[in-house]
């Protein structure tokens, strides 16, 4: 491999690879602003500038390719000097809210401040300001604080397929916007949130809700499709505040979609049931794990039991199930069900062209690799059924009109139509294994705390194997 | 006066093609070049130490030599008529008076790169001229000069006039580019550069309208020839000066490269200051060049002895000042246009440009402290080689070089609270 000097140490490199991703290889930081992996080099902040020997001006970074036998310098004074005087530029304008600033804590401008700038500010002009028009339900603008990197633009252009964000007027009052102030169209648009190096685009629904430095960050998969998108799930003291994207170049690069990012409020609803219940006249009543096991069991016995089981289920939840049908349910026909329309792999693909699957639950190719067929009909025969599933995989309507039990994670509407509720876990509750559509096994990483009284379903079904019903048999 | 190539034409009667064919040899030089080996016709080119005119200076001939001879891309040649540097006309008389030397020698130019297709991006101010290259263009296809099959050769070329909107920043050869593109008009990235990925992906090259207009003339009577006319050793032809401020008589002068100083063209060819008042400055080169003090004038106005006294010659428009126009105001107004004309993607040029305008103006109304002299340096040094693009140094320039030749005028207003002439 070629190599090249960076601060004295040399570096191998991949030909075409740029200075900052080789300097990243080394443990070297170049700062930077406008630079994302993901989007197309434009060197406008001219932040990541350094200096090369044997070229009289400072080159970008993001720039310039590496090349055998280049000496760069990333910490020499001319290069330290432009980095503060790029940083002086950059805070001219900006309003410097950072303690009302939902970004404060990790914030590219503010580390950069820190480490890069001055404490002290020459400026005394009055300072440039702006209007800001609604975006829509995701992003709220703030025009004030943006430094003009144009990442957002980029991303519309380029990732989401989008000329949605622009830059209008020139110059010192170049604003970055929407064509006509016109709301976000996407359905990627939380991750402007992501790549905005300054508080000008948050999210709404994290905006003010908890401040960055006090999330415990979990890396887990998202289980929105059966793309398996890398993300992290952010919580503090068992409540999770927001999910953003991991990097992983092979699946998702550094994207997420709205629908998988937002899709953690279900975890958190209000009307989930997190204690076993079961059936009365009167509707469902709250009780003990013994009282609703035995509903259970009661509702089952003697009828001709078909088990469904969630696409959005862990591989290692799915086996724990079928070791528990074959010591109870042994003739039982079971099924795996999750999105209305997709029985099969056969029925998943791209759902549009950037991330999302057309399997609206994470683990479809797993239940097909354990041999569990996909749910189209109820067999003649079958009178009652024994549902398990996570938070995502849609109930059939076939099953309206019979007698059945429900494991996992259910509404209270939901669980209206059950003789008992054992509450189980999400996915952010739990560890597992799951396959995405090409059938890549990835982990879930527990994130917060079972809610209430919900068990794993492993306990759950452990429970139920051991807890003697009124005839005294186990 | 010697014999000028373009300077003897500026009257009206010289712009129809009958003139150009029968006065001026018109299209005889593109007969003759596209029977040539294209590499002749660059080898003449770079013989002729042809600078390119539009303000960088760079070899002409080195230039179309960068052009990839293969190419999956269409090539391009587009002619930079936007002359949006402040103080220069010069362009402007040769596409109203010559329009079809500069066609000619786009044909050539095409011919030498391989381009079937050229575009003369124009000023947008430029509406007569627009009419008029649009008229000259139809007379050209018409006479089968330009068009399908030019002089039978088999060679094509198709030239559009494109109307720029009025953008400084799309004289700028990237930025032209995007323009011409449809796009918002900003610099772009370079690398890659136009030779090798520039209009509409393709390998394109962008030559000022002085240059191309020369190329005729260059394939007629040779590389040598033209190289000749010049008096210094790397800079070839004549020139076409752009005199304008307080002069008797501002105007268009053509002169051979390198043979007058700044002095010669005040005093002598355009009569001396108005009212015979006494020489406060010179900006040799467009507006963006540092400008000289009254002593500094017996230099060549050329690019190599410029460049030496920390100037430039640029697009060769020489701002002449007298003693009683003061020098902030007018440093207020140049730093003005240039935050108004940056484009705002780099953050040096965007942040900055604005700032220096605010501080100058704060001084000019007698508002200005001690220290924003010694701030103005600070920023315009950071602005100046740390921008996307030429115009960070193009503001960054006057700035510098006005502060330091004039400090006794910022420093008056500053102290006086006024401007002492007001």
């Amino acid at each position: 491999m070629p190599k090249c000097i960076i601060d004295g140490r040399e570096v191998e490199f991949t030909p075409g690879q740029n200075l900052i991703e080789v300097a990243k290889s080394a443990g070297i930081d170049i700062p930077l602003f406008c630079y994302h992996p993901g989007l197309s080099v434009v060197a406008q902040c001219r932040m990541c500038a350094v200096e090369i020997e044997k070229m009289p001006k400072l080159q970008t970074a993001c720039s310039t390719m590496a090349t055998e036998g280049m000496v760069v310098k990333t910490k020499s004074e001319k290069t330290k000097e432009n980095q503060e005087s790029v940083m002086e530029f950059l805070l001219a304008n900006h309003p410097l809210d950072c303690p009302v600033c939902d970004k404060s804590g990790e914030c590219d401008l503010q580390d950069n401040s820190y480490k890069h700038g001055s404490s002290y500010s020459r400026y005394t002009e009055e300072r440039r300001t702006y209007l800001d028009l609604d975006m829509g339900p995701v992003i709220k603008k703030n025009m004030n604080r943006c430094i003009h990197c144009t990442r957002c633009i980029r991303f519309g252009n380029e990732i989401a397929g989008l000329r949605e964000m622009v830059a209008l007027k020139r110059g010192n009052n170049t604003e970055i916007t929407t064509i006509d102030g016109r709301p976000l169209e996407t359905d990627y648009a939380g991750n402007y949130s992501d790549i905005c190096p300054t508080g000008s685009l948050t999210l709404k629904d994290f905006r003010f809700k908890k401040r960055a430095w006090y999330l415990t960050k979990v890396p887990t998969i998202c289980e929105g499709c059966s793309k398996g998108c890398n993300m992290e799930i952010q919580q503090d003291n068992d409540q999770i505040y927001r999910c953003v994207p991991r990097e992983n170049l092979e699946i998702n690069r550094h994207w997420l979609c709205d629908e998988g990012r937002f899709n953690f409020h279900y975890v958190e609803r209000e009307d989930r049931l997190v204690d076993p219940a079961r059936a009365k006249s009167s509707g469902i009543e709250i009780c003990d794990w013994g009282t609703s096991i035995d509903a259970a069991k009661a509702t089952l016995e003697g009828q001709r039991v078909a088990i469904l089981l969630g696409s959005d289920l862990t591989q290692e939840e799915a086996s724990s199930v079928l070791q528990f049908k074959a010591q109870h349910y042994a003739d039982s026909p079971i099924f795996h069900f999750g999105t209305p329309g997709i029985v099969s792999s056969k029925d998943d693909g791209p759902e549009d062209r950037i991330l999302k699957q057309k399997s609206k639950t994470s683990n479809l190719n797993g239940m097909e690799k354990l041999g569990i067929p996909g749910f189209e009909r109820l067999p003649a025969e079958i009178t009652a059924a024994l549902v398990i599933r996570g938070g995502r995989a849609v109930l059939p309507p076939e099953i309206d009109g019979i007698e059945k039990v429900g494991i996992g994670v259910f509404m209270k509407d939901q669980a209206m139509m059950f003789s008992a509720i054992l509450p189980g876990l999400s996915f952010a509750e739990k560890d597992g294994t799951i396959l995405n559509y090409e059938g890549r096994a990835q982990k879930l990483k527990r994130a917060v705390q079972a809610p209430g009284q919900s068990k794993s379903l492993s306990e759950i079904l452990m429970i139920w194997t051991n807890r003697k019903n009124s005839h005294g048999v186990a | 006066m010697s014999e000028t190539l373009f300077a003897q034409y500026f009257n009206e009667e010289s712009r129809p093609l009958d003139f150009y064919l029968k006065k001026m040899g018109g299209y005889t030089a593109s007969k003759k070049a596209l029977s040539m080996n294209q590499d002749d016709i660059i080898g003449e080119m770079k013989k002729s130490n042809m600078r390119g005119r539009g303000g960088a200076g760079f070899p002409t001939g080195m230039k179309w030599g960068f052009i990839p001879k293969q190419s999956a891309k269409a090539k391009y040649l587009v002619c930079n008529a936007d002359e949006s540097e402040p103080g220069t006309f010069k362009d402007r008389d040769i596409m109203r008076y010559t329009p079809h030397l500069l066609i000619e020698g786009m044909v050539i130019g095409a011919y030498a790169i391989g381009a079937n297709h050229g575009y003369i991006y124009i000023r947008g101010e430029y509406t007569r001229e627009a009419k008029l290259l649009d008229q000259a263009i139809q007379e050209a296809y018409d006479a089968g000069c330009l068009g399908k099959n030019i002089h039978g050769t088999g060679f094509s070329f198709d030239l559009t006039v494109h109307r720029g909107a009025g953008a400084y920043i799309c004289g700028e050869e990237t930025g032209l580019l995007n323009s011409l593109e449809g796009k918002r008009g900003e610099p772009r990235v370079k690398p890659p550069f136009p030779a090798q990925a520039g209009a509409f992906g393709g390998p394109t090259i962008v030559n000022n309208v002085e240059t191309l207009a020369a190329v005729p003339y260059i394939i007629n009577r040779g590389g040598e020839w033209f190289s000749n006319l010049g008096k210094l050793e790397k800079s070839g032809g004549t020139r076409l000066f752009c005199v304008s401020g307080h002069v008797k008589k501002p105007g268009v002068y053509e002169l051979p490269a390198g043979s007058v100083t700044l002095r010669q063209l005040i005093y002598d060819h355009c009569h001396g200051i108005l009212g015979d008042k006494k020489l406060k400055a010179v900006i040799p080169g467009g507006s963006s060049a540092p400008v000289l003090t009254a002593d500094e004038i017996d230099v060549v106005a050329d690019i190599e002895p410029l460049m030496k006294i920390g100037t430039m010659l640029g697009s060769a428009a020489i701002v002449v000042v007298s003693e009683d126009y003061c020098v902030v105001k007018l440093l207020a107004r140049i730093t003005r246009f240039y935050a108004h004309e940056s484009c705002g993607q780099c953050t040096p040029c965007r942040e900055g440009c604005k700032w220096m305008e605010d501080i100058i103006e704060r001084i000019e109304h007698g508002h200005g402290r001690e220290e924003d002299l010694a701030m103005l340096l600070d920023i315009s040094n950071n602005i100046a080689g740390k921008t996307l693009c030429a115009l960070g140094d193009a503001a960054a320039g006057p700035v510098m070089s006005f502060v330091k030749k004039f400090r006794a005028d910022f420093e008056a207003h500053i102290r006086g609270g006024k401007c002492p002439s007001a």
